[in-house]
């Protein structure tokens, strides 16, 4: 019990590790950021607006570069309104003009009209650089734990306690 | 060494693993299945452009053009036991008039692309997601009772179906559009992996789309209906 305590030169190493397993995960998320061109590689669905395609909870894969073609009608993409931090997922269901500036409208396969209405004040349409990605792959439930932490704050704490006791009392 | 929460963590480690192996597993069982989708016929059967409003509190008056069409297609083979779901689409495509911006990009890319009719064709493993009215969730659910997989779902035959969403252009404008195409796309999802599309090419055992495209024809002029001609 407490063992590492007594020990510096154990402390020092658990908490080299601990660093270590922190860092990795940051370079591997920024990493795949770097190789998708997105900001966020890697989001949760929060809405059921895309079901049953995608529920609460799963995890979507992105790729934001345009190797082949352009973004183009069809795809589902993630996108970011002016002002408003909230990421959405929905497919392109109109294109018109090509390039950077084509005007994109976006519509969630649930729902009945298409986002003019989610759109900023005096915004019709979306344009490339609003988008932060189209979906290629798909992993179900995997991402309801972050779900969970948002809605429950508690859990966090939790979480992090766990987490500390078990770098603490490891003794190994 | 053994304490008791190494034991949990082996076994969470354990548990995590098995699971993406199997989930690979099965995403890439989708690349050993063969795909052989068809369309047999896309055609228009009435065309039609009316004056209207784009939302109720609106003043702005634009052109909408209404597009009824056919079709016949044979997508069975996308339904495999990783599909979710396929979502099959109709889009009206056009090149763009004013050809400067057009014509420094890709040539094969059309400038306007707008969805008129598009289907969710759920797997029967996936019709209690589905969002529709319990009479209707209940006849789906009969028609594939007894069958995790149900292949004759992807058999598509439409006779002048109405479009689900009438199209404009950003100019309003949209009456007497020259070259004027339908085309027919799909999307599969699978339960986990890869999402795909229609592709262009024949990709190892997925073959591409054949058909899938209708004529040419012309938007006709504002309220005015026109029979188009039969394309087969």
């Amino acid at each position: 019990m407490l063992s590492s305590l007594q020990n510096p030169r154990q402390a020092a190493a658990q908490l080299m590790n601990f660093g270590l397993i922190l860092s990795t995960a940051f370079m591997m998320w920024k990493g795949l950021s770097v190789i998708t061109d997105s900001p966020s590689p890697i989001v949760v669905v929060l809405s059921g607006s895309m079901e049953p395609a995608f529920q609460r909870g799963d995890l979507l894969l992105l790729w934001n570069r345009n190797i082949f073609s352009e973004t183009s009608v069809g795809e589902i993409v993630v996108y970011n309104v002016k002002d408003k931090d909230i990421p959405i997922v929905h497919r392109v269901v109109r294109k018109f003009g090509l390039g950077p500036r084509a005007k994109l409208l976006t519509k969630g396969d649930n729902n009945n009209s298409d986002d003019t209405e989610l759109y900023a004040q005096g915004q019709d349409y979306l344009v490339r650089k609003d988008i932060i990605g189209s979906v290629v792959g798909f992993l179900p439930f995997v991402g309801y734990v972050t779900i969970m932490l948002s809605e429950h704050p508690w859990l966090k704490t939790v979480m992090l306690g766990i987490m500390g006791l078990v770098v603490v009392l490891q003794r190994e | 060494m053994y304490s008791s929460l190494v034991r949990i963590q082996n076994t969470f480690g354990f548990f995590t693993t098995v699971a993406f192996v199997i989930a690979a597993l099965i995403a890439a069982s989708d690349f050993i299945t063969p795909r052989a989708p068809s369309v047999g016929m896309l055609k228009t059967t009435n065309l039609q452009v009316v004056r209207g409003r784009p939302h109720y509190y609106s003043s702005k008056k634009e052109e909408y053009a209404i597009i009824k069409f056919s079709l016949d297609a044979d997508l069975s083979s996308l339904f495999t036991w990783n599909t979710k779901q396929v979502f099959v689409y109709v889009t009206a495509e056009w090149p763009s008039t004013s050809s400067t911006i057009g014509a420094t990009i890709a040539s094969n890319a059309t400038a306007n692309q707008a969805v008129i009719w598009d289907a969710i064709i759920t797997s029967p493993s996936a019709d209690h997601l589905s969002n529709l009215g319990p009479a209707t969730l209940k006849k789906l659910r009969k028609s594939a009772a007894g069958k995790a997989i149900d292949p004759s779902r992807g058999k598509l035959s439409l006779k002048n179906q109405r479009p689900k969403y009438q199209i404009t252009h950003p100019s309003g404008k949209i009456a007497e559009t020259a070259d004027v195409t339908l085309r027919l796309h799909y999307n599969v999802q699978p339960w986990v992996g890869v999402l795909t599309w229609n592709q262009g090419a024949d990709y190892g055992l997925w073959s591409q789309l054949s058909g899938g495209l209708s004529r040419k024809f012309t938007l006709p002029g504002l309220k005015k209906r026109e029979e188009a001609k039969k394309t087969k």
